[in-house]
Order: structure tokens, then sequence, then C-alpha cells
């Protein structure tokens, strides 16, 4: 350990970045929590734990005293988490078949299939939503097959649903699942696979005894990288889904623009950090239960 | 003796057209039950490949392959009683030793009890009871090995494919494993296939050695038949020292021939099958080190100059210059107080009767 007492040093640089870009900005949202909103949007300096009431809960109008759950903000809550885990999930079961694809070709082309899978992220998040808009609008690219081959008769709605945002987001977000599982993948053993099959187990058993435990840690960075941004997801949600099918993302940008209520959206903002924290270490707590429980 | 192993006809080719390499060509190979049977060959002459076949991870291009009387050419790997050994042992690092063991086990559908019941003979067969809980990761590569044999073995197939199972293995390590597999099969009996490119290992280990060269059987047969009457140069040269010698032929008499020695004394020595080489031609002859002995320097059948010594321990090999330049190597046993014979010294060599052989080239 000769010269460890300096080595500390080195990391400082880094350490400034992330505490003006990172905590800095966490600070101030999380102090503009306490404080009361501003008539024309901003903060008055004020201590108030009405935002963070306001999260959860709404009082009637007339009556101030008669307090109920905010239902369209804990509507908002289950929504994003539960859009984000159906992404993570779709994405997973798509990113899985696509990584192995690209990680059992020759090595050579295998570059060639990254390159690919990569494309999209080139072109702007915005346009790229729209691009699906245009697919499936009611007088798009999609209902218009539909409607030509025959199979339907009036167009679907498919614009301004949860399916719209869910299509959406899997769409964006694929390529963080298959890049780590593609890593995973990449440096397993092989022969592991033979050895299976050599040991008399059938593809399934192959699949959930040899492969699936090689790529668990692929497959754990993979759902960490789709759900966390699909929870704060913004433009998906603003563009495909419309109004109705808000999430907590869209939530949060209403209260600094029209709604003009700064506190709430920065308690909102805090309350998102939690909940992505949360979600996080009950993820890993679960997910590494067993390597942790063998090492113990 | 039963046919455990029919091979027929079996050729494989990788890659397609102008592409196209030929790993095996033809090969005819029947493997005994319960035999020790060795693939011995030079890097990249197909013995990996001939094994995978077996296995069944691979398809070949042509002809069969037949495990106890069954054709199994288009069976996949798990519907073959055989088992691998891999040269990367591949255990799973997920699973302690005792999951890597039942593994196969397990998939075969066995209830618990007669899985742990194996799993423990396993363990003690190689001796690692103690470790029964740790990680492949937890242990050293000589474990390793022998984890990999006792997973490949537990579900007694009727066959065990090892490939170059002891090549990562230091050459300590590699003696006792030597042994230790020996050990293992006496006391199955299950047939055990052996790849390696190491030829002192074929000779101490097997029953049968094939030897391979180009994706061809060259020759097939019991250790002391491919030591003492190898087919041709390649065998030869590949298995054990040899000396060659270009001699000029005298006569030829039934499977016999007279060669002109250098010095001018004559030998004889034995042709191979359906060979008849003119009088007066040069053929190509060869010896053992060991089978010529030193003798007085106007005795024997050739005389020599020393060029120089090596020390062996056991023995020492003196590298000699024959009276028309050409090069001899002669082994001799160490023996208290014998001396060791000073470069530029001369001597006689006396062959063994018998030990020249005429090969074809
Ligand atoms: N999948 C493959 N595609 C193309 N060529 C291959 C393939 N597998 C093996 N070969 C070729 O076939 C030949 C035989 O290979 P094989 O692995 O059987 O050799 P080997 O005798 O086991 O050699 P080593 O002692 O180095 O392991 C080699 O020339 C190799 O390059
Ligand atoms: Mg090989």
């Amino acid at each position: 350990m000769h010269g460890h007492g300096w080595k500390w040093l080195l990391c400082t640089p880094a350490l400034i970045v992330l505490l003006l870009a990172a905590s800095g900005p966490l600070l101030i949202v999380a102090v503009y929590s306490f404080l009361s909103p501003g008539n024309m949007g901003g903060v008055v300096w004020e201590f108030s734990l009405e935002a963070w009431f306001r999260v959860f809960f709404r009082r009637d109008i007339f009556e101030p005293d008669l307090v109920e759950w905010n239902r369209a903000h804990l509507q908002v809550f289950w929504r994003s988490i539960w859009l984000s885990l159906q992404t993570t999930f779709i994405c997973a079961v798509l990113g899985f078949p696509t990584a192995w694809f690209i990680a059992t070709r020759p090595r050579h082309t295998r570059t060639i299939w990254l390159f690919l899978i990569t494309i999209p992220f080139w072109t702007n998040l915005l346009i790229r939503t729209f691009a699906i808009q245009e697919m499936i609008r009611n007088n798009g690219t999609v209902n218009a097959v539909l409607m030509w081959s025959g199979l339907i008769d009036s167009p679907i709605q498919m614009m301004f649903t949860e399916f719209a945002v869910l299509l959406g987001m899997a769409y964006v977000f694929l390529p963080l699942m298959v890049l780590p599982l593609y890593a995973a993948m990449e440096k397993m053993d092989f022969s592991l696979v033979e050895a299976g099959y050599d040991l008399y187990a059938s593809r399934l058993n192959v699949l959930w005894h040899v492969i699936l435990p090689q790529v668990k840690p692929g497959f754990i960075a993979g759902s960490i990288l789709v759900f966390i941004p699909a929870i704060g997801a913004y433009v998906t949600p603003r563009v495909l889904g419309g109004g109705r099918t808000m999430m907590l993302g869209n939530l949060i940008a209403l209260q600094f623009g029209q709604g003009r209520n700064w506190p709430l959206g920065a308690a909102l903002a805090m309350l998102m950090l939690v909940v992505v924290v949360g979600a996080l270490i009950f993820y890993l707590r679960v997910v590494g239960r067993n390597d942790e429980a063998r090492r113990g | 003796m039963s046919h455990e192993i029919d091979i027929t006809g079996l050729s494989k080719s990788f890659g397609q057209g102008a592409a196209a390499f030929q790993a095996l060509k033809e090969i005819d190979l029947t493997i005994t039950s319960g035999e020790f049977f060795t693939l011995l060959g030079p890097s990249g002459c197909g013995k990996t490949t001939l094994l995978r076949i077996i296995a069944g991870f691979e398809l070949p291009s042509t002809g069969t392959v037949r495990i106890n009387g069954r054709d199994v050419t288009s069976l996949g790997p798990s519907k073959r009683p055989v088992n691998t050994v891999f040269q990367s042992y591949a255990l799973f690092p997920h699973m302690s030793l005792s999951e890597n063991i039942g593994f196969g086990l397990k998939m075969l559908g066995k209830p618990k009890a007669e899985i742990r019941a194996t799993v423990d003979e396993m363990l003690q067969l190689v001796r690692l009871e103690a470790m029964a809980d740790r990680r492949p990761s937890e242990i050293s590569g000589g474990q390793q090995q022998r984890v990999a044999l006792a997973r490949a073995l537990a579900p007694r197939p009727r066959v065990l494919l090892l490939d170059e199972p002891l090549s990562a293995l230091d050459l300590k390590l590699r003696k006792e494993m030597q042994s230790e597999l020996k050990r293992l099969q006496s006391e199955t009996g299950i047939t055990f296939v052996f790849v390696t490119h190491d030829q002192e290992e074929a000779l101490t280990m097997s029953d049968r050695i094939a030897v391979m060269s180009a994706g061809q059987i060259l020759q097939l047969g019991a250790p002391q038949e491919i030591y003492n009457t190898p087919v041709n140069r390649f065998v030869a040269d590949f298995i054990g020292d040899t000396n060659f010698l270009k001699l000029r032929v005298k006569a030829v008499d039934a499977g016999m021939a007279v060669l002109e020695l250098p010095g001018g004394k004559a030998a004889q020595a034995s042709l191979p099958d359906g060979m008849r080489p003119a009088t007066g031609a040069l053929v190509t002859a060869v010896i053992r080190p060991e089978q010529a002995e030193a003798t007085g320097a106007d005795e024997g059948d050739l005389h020599a100059t020393v060029e120089s010594a090596t020390f062996f321990g056991t023995d020492t090999h003196l590298h000699l210059t024959l009276a028309d330049a050409q090069g001899f190597v002669l082994r001799r046993q160490n023996r208290p107080g014998q001396p060791v014979p000073a470069p530029q010294s001369r001597l006689g060599l006396a062959l063994a009767p018998g030990a020249l052989r005429v090969l074809e080239d």
C-alpha cells in the first residue's frame, strides 16, 4: 500500500464535477421542496410542508379541512412504475434473443450488428418519437396497411394510449438492454453450453441452468439502464401518450411550467429519486441474494 | 470383447466450395468396451474434431458413428451415453462442486437421494469430500480437473471422452493425474477415449493408440507395437526418438534386406509388407537410440566419432557421427563409475538383432 496516502487526490477533479453538477442542483431541488410557491412561478423563501403534503393529498376547494388522497397523483405514480416495469420486461424479452444472435455471429460480423443497434442513437429522440407517431396514428402507416388488406374496417386507436407509450419506450430503450446483455454473453464461455448438453440437459434447461446464470450481470445492468430513464421519461409519454397517459416526468414538468408550483415540482422530483434509489436497492438485494447467501 | 464405438467412413469438412477444409478423411475405427483408447497426433490433425463428432457436438460430413451397436450419427449430445471432460474443464462457475457433479443426474431426472449418494461417491473417488460446497473458482487447477472428471463420470456413461485433460497442469501434477486416470478407468470399467499430443503420455497410459496425421489414422495398435514397428516415417518420428539412416540395398530376400552400413559392414533389416527395393537402391532404415550398444573402437557393426554427450539422469545421449558423416544418437543407460566418452573419441556400435527396419518414406 505504498503511496496510498495521496492517491485519492487523483479523484478530486471527478469529485468536484460530481459535487457541482449533481449534488448542487439536487440540494437546490431538495431545499425548494420545502419552500412556498411564488405567484408567477419561482419560490418564496418561506418554509412550508405544503408541497410534500400535496404530493399525496388534496384539500377540498370549499372546505379546506376536508382532506383526501390525491388520486390523480397516485395514478401517475402507479402508471410510471407499472409502465417502466413493463418496458424493462419487454426490453429483456426482446433484447435477449437479439444479443444472443449477435454474440453467436462470427467475430468480424458482430461489429456490424452492434453498429446497426446503435444507429437510432444518432437521431434526435423527438424525431424518432414523431416517426412512431407517424406509424401508429389513426391514418398512419399501420392502420393504412391493415385497412387496405381488409383486416379492419375502421382505424384502431393507438395514439394516446398506454400501449403507445409502452411501444415508444421499449423502442427507445431496447439498445440499453441489448448492449450490456451482449457484453455479458460475449464474455461467456460457450463450452459451458456444450457441457450442459453433454450432461443431458434439454434446450430449456441449458437456457435456465447454464446461460441465464452466466448473463445475469448483463440483465441486472440492462434492467437498471432501462428502468431508471423509463420512470423519468418525458418526451415519449408527452408525444405518444398525450394528457391522458401522463407519467411522472410530465407531471413534474407541468409544475414548473403551467402549474407554477415549483415546490410541488421539486417535491415530486425528490420523490422520484427516492423511488428509483429504493427500487434499485430492493432489486439488487433480491437479484443478488443467491450469490450472497452462498458466499456468506 | 464387444464393440463400444464403431466409426465407418467418417469424413468432416469445414467451410464450403473452394474454402472447404477436410479435417477428417474417411476414418474407420473400432473401439472396444472397457479399453483405454488414445488419439495421438500433432496439433491440427483432427483429434478434437473426431472427439466432438463422437460426443455429438459436430455432425460428420459423411460416415456413421455407432455406440454399442446403435447408430447415433444424427443424435445430439444429450441423447448419447457419452460424457466429455473438456480441455478447459467447463465447470459451471455459479454452482458448487456438488452441484456441478450432480448436474447430469439432475438433468436425467434421478431422485434427490440417489443424486446425493452418487455425488458423495464421486467426491470420494476424486478425493474432494472436504470441498463439496466450494465454487470452482475457489479450488486449484488440479482439483478442477478432478471435479470435471467426477462430473463426467457421475451419470455412469458407457464412454468417457477426454480432450487433452492434462495439458494445463504442470509436470508433477500431470504425472499424478495420469495414474489417477488409470485408477479411475480400472475402477469404473468405463471406456476411455483420450486425446493427447504427448507421445509419452500416450505410451504409458493406453491400451491402444491411434496415431493421426492430417485427418487420417496412420497406425493403430498397442503402445509396444507402435513403438517397435512404426509403419512409416511419420509415426517413427512422432513416437519416441529415432535414427534415420540412408543405406544402400545389397540383397533382398523374403521380407528382409541386407543393407550396406557406413564403414563397409552389412546388416539385415526387415522390410515393410509389399516393399521390394531393387538391389543398389537407397532406402531409409530406422533404429531406436537404445537398440545399439557401444563397443570398443574396432569392434561392432558401425564406427562412430563422439560429438557430444547429454546427461539425462537415467541415461546419457551420445551424439555420434558415422563413417559417412550421417548422424546417430545412442542412448546409454547410466551406471555407477561408467565414464562419459570424451568428444572426438572413437567407438564402435553393435546393433541389436532385428532392430534395423526399412521404412517407406
Ligand atoms: N469450426 C471449424 N471451422 C473451420 N476449421 C476448423 C474448425 N474446427 C477445426 N477446424 C480445423 O480442422 C483441423 C483439425 O482441428 P482439430 O481441432 O480437430 O485439431 P486437433 O488435432 O484437436 O489439434 P490440437 O492438438 O491443436 O487441439 C484444424 O486444421 C482446424 O483448423
Ligand atoms: Mg484439440
